[in-house]
């Protein structure tokens, strides 16, 4: 069994002139939940439908499992659970006989389990799909998701719709199922919980795979701002600490970004004379908005 | 191994449940329809239509059938399979059944999650036309049951010739007694067997399967259900007017060798039971009159065409790109 449970090469798919995914390489290793980030367009749900066997690749190579969904997409899907982003279910259905239905399509389905998690989620299950909210949908689809045992799960915005008590819940099943193994791939536009959840996290620009990030280096990144008292002053940070500081001065404001552990650092920054400091974490924002501009990365 | 089966029973049980209503509403009305109109048949006596038919000879071409066979029970019973009711109920299922497969369930978003899981497209294109293609020979045995049940049930009063008297040289006949003229009941069923029209139901079958395999494949390459029945529409009313225009103009003639609507025979099959027996319109050999082909291909082309359209669908279907729910 190799360690990576997802991998791509290449992948390109385009539609006439217009490229929806371009050149595309990564992996996902198993056992920890990875993060697709991008604005919308960028590609996300189409490297996730690329996987899934719903389009086809223009070029590059794909697999689940060691399996290319062109050549056995059934035995690729037995070892997904797939949440799509705007997730539709038979109208004429009620709940329980969607979950019932799903959970007898997949052979690693499991009714009873589908129906714990749509109590977690707080959703009665007598109602008619037609009949149900946007929010109640996105619930019973995630009950639909979660029911099924299996060792990769893929969601596609899964928090959409829902209010921020039930975001928690899904989060917790999202690292209920890491604990137990599990691998998750998880699209969001909400960067509070990338940071809460993912190990790594895939940036996609315009088709492109911009940036790879592991979190626990993120958590390592620092961004100290405060006020210079004189003008002209010697900012210069010692030899051993030189490279992992960036400094940028605008006027008597200095903005200092860190990278690696703080404490070495601290002694410097108490030497420059500085005045109101404040030193935050540098967070998934920051360097979302790098890639989302087409800056350069540091990380 | 690729592996994955040919139908999926839970897809199988959910289209049930889908069509179900569909099914149950135009099985009681080609039922109903069926019956009442063998009813309706023993009301009137075609006898004292028969100078009024004489007058149209000319347009008996534009008939299904001919004339002459409207005067007996079997062909006016037979005539069921072309009625518009009959007709309109097949055509509804096949349409509504075929554009649901695929652009059916892209447009109402559900293809994804369902595709999602471990089956095959294949397996839900034939799972779907399992259900379709019972469905709609369960329709046509409704007819058939109809007719059946019309039969058994309808009861006759038929005048009892009088003793007449042929005048010689004249040939006028005349009655040898000025009562009002005995009439008996009889029951329908002595003069009409419902096995004969089980070819002419196998037809509608036929008619039906085409029609199906049509909507499937416009179906299959679509993602909006409303154009899909737009265009199944159009092609129907299109074959119509061309079977209309060859049969009404000698220089258009070769219109009717392009429309299916030439292998929908179902009240020539009747006929051909009542002249050459209940074998006759399953020959494979035999050619009728006014036929260029044995009596068994007409209904087998539409079958293979509609074959040929499932085929077709699956491999577009299973080749082509998904698009996201709109």
């Amino acid at each position: 069994m190799t360690p990576d449970i997802v991998v791509t090469e290449g992948l390109t798919k385009r539609y006439g002139d217009f490229t929806a995914l371009s050149d595309c390489s990564m992996s996902v290793v198993r056992g920890e939940v990875f993060g697709l980030l991008g604005p919308n367009g960028a590609g996300k749900t189409t490297l996730i439908r690329l996987l899934l066997g719903h389009l086809q690749p223009t070029s590059g190579q794909l697999s689940i499992d060691g399996i290319d969904p062109r050549v056995d997409g059934v035995e690729l899907r037995k070892r997904v659970a797939y949440l799509p982003g705007d997730a539709r279910l038979p109208r004429h259905m009620k709940g329980g006989a969607v979950l019932r239905f799903f959970a007898d399509m997949h052979p690693s389905g499991n009714l009873d389990r589908s129906l714990e998690v749509a109590e977690i989620l707080e959703l009665n299950t007598r109602t008619r799909v037609a009949f149900m909210s946007t929010g109640m949908r996105q619930k019973l689809a995630l009950a639909v998701v979660f029911g099924v045992d299996t060792p990769l799960l893929i969601l596609d915005e899964p928090t959409a719709n829902l209010d921020p008590t039930v975001r928690g819940n899904v989060l917790n099943l999202v690292m209920d199922a890491k604990r137990v193994g599990r691998t998750v791939m998880f699209s969001s536009h909400v960067l509070s919980e990338i940071e809460d959840t993912c190990d790594r996290v895939a940036f996609l620009r315009k088709g492109k795979l911009a940036h790879r990030l592991a979190m626990k280096d993120l958590y390592q990144r620092h961004r100290i701002t405060a006020l210079v008292d004189q003008a002209h002053a010697n900012m210069e940070a010692p030899e051993t600490i030189a490279s992992r500081i960036h400094t940028t001065i605008d006027g008597q404001s200095v903005a200092i970004v860190t990278d690696g552990d703080l404490a070495p650092m601290l002694s410097w920054v108490d030497s420059l004379a500085l005045s109101q400091v404040r030193i935050e974490p540098l967070g998934l924002r920051a360097v979302y908005d790098a890639v989302h501009t087409g800056q350069a990365v540091a990380l | 191994m690729i592996s994955g089966t040919l139908i999926d029973r839970v897809l199988i049980r959910k289209y049930i449940g889908q069509s179900s209503l569909l099914f149950l509403s135009c099985g009681a009305a080609m039922f109903a329809f069926a019956w009442v109109r063998v009813w309706v048949v023993s009301l009137l006596d075609m006898g004292q239509f028969q100078t009024i038919l004489e007058q149209f000879r000319d347009f008996e071409k534009f008939a299904p059938i001919s004339f002459d066979a409207l005067f007996t029970y079997v062909g006016r019973v037979g005539m069921t399979y072309d009625e518009p009711i009959v007709i309109l109920c097949t055509v509804i299922w096949c349409v509504a059944r075929g554009s649901d497969v695929v652009s059916g369930e892209l447009g109402r978003g559900t293809l994804e999650m369902i595709l999602s899981q471990p089956i095959t497209r294949k397996t839900l294109l034939l799972s779907h036309a399992t259900v379709s293609v019972v469905g709609l020979a369960l329709l046509c045995l409704c007819v058939w049951a109809g007719i059946g049940a019309g039969v058994y049930a309808t009861t006759l009063e038929e005048s009892i010739e009088q003793p007449s008297f042929r005048i010689p040289i004249i040939n006028i006949d005349v009655p040898l007694t000025t009562d009002s003229p005995e009439t008996q009941t009889i029951r329908l069923r002595d003069r009409v067997e419902v096995e004969t029209y089980a070819s002419s139901t196998f037809h509608l079958f036929a008619f039906g399967f085409f029609l199906l395999g049509l909507a499937t494949l416009l179906s299959s390459m679509d993602r909006y259900r409303w154009r899909t029945v737009g265009t199944v529409v159009a092609i129907y009313v299109a074959q119509l007017v061309m079977f209309g225009l060859g049969k009404a103009a000698p220089t258009l003639e070769w219109l009717l060798s392009m429309s299916f609507f030439s292998c929908y025979k179902p009240q020539k099959m009747t006929s051909m039971v009542v002249s050459d027996g209940l074998a006759a319109p399953w020959s494979v050999t035999s050619i009728p009159p006014d036929c260029a082909l044995p009596a068994l291909f007409y209904p087998m082309i539409l079958i293979g065409l509609g074959l040929s359209f499932y085929i077709a669908a699956t491999i577009i279907f299973t080749r082509r790109d998904l698009p996201a729910p709109l």
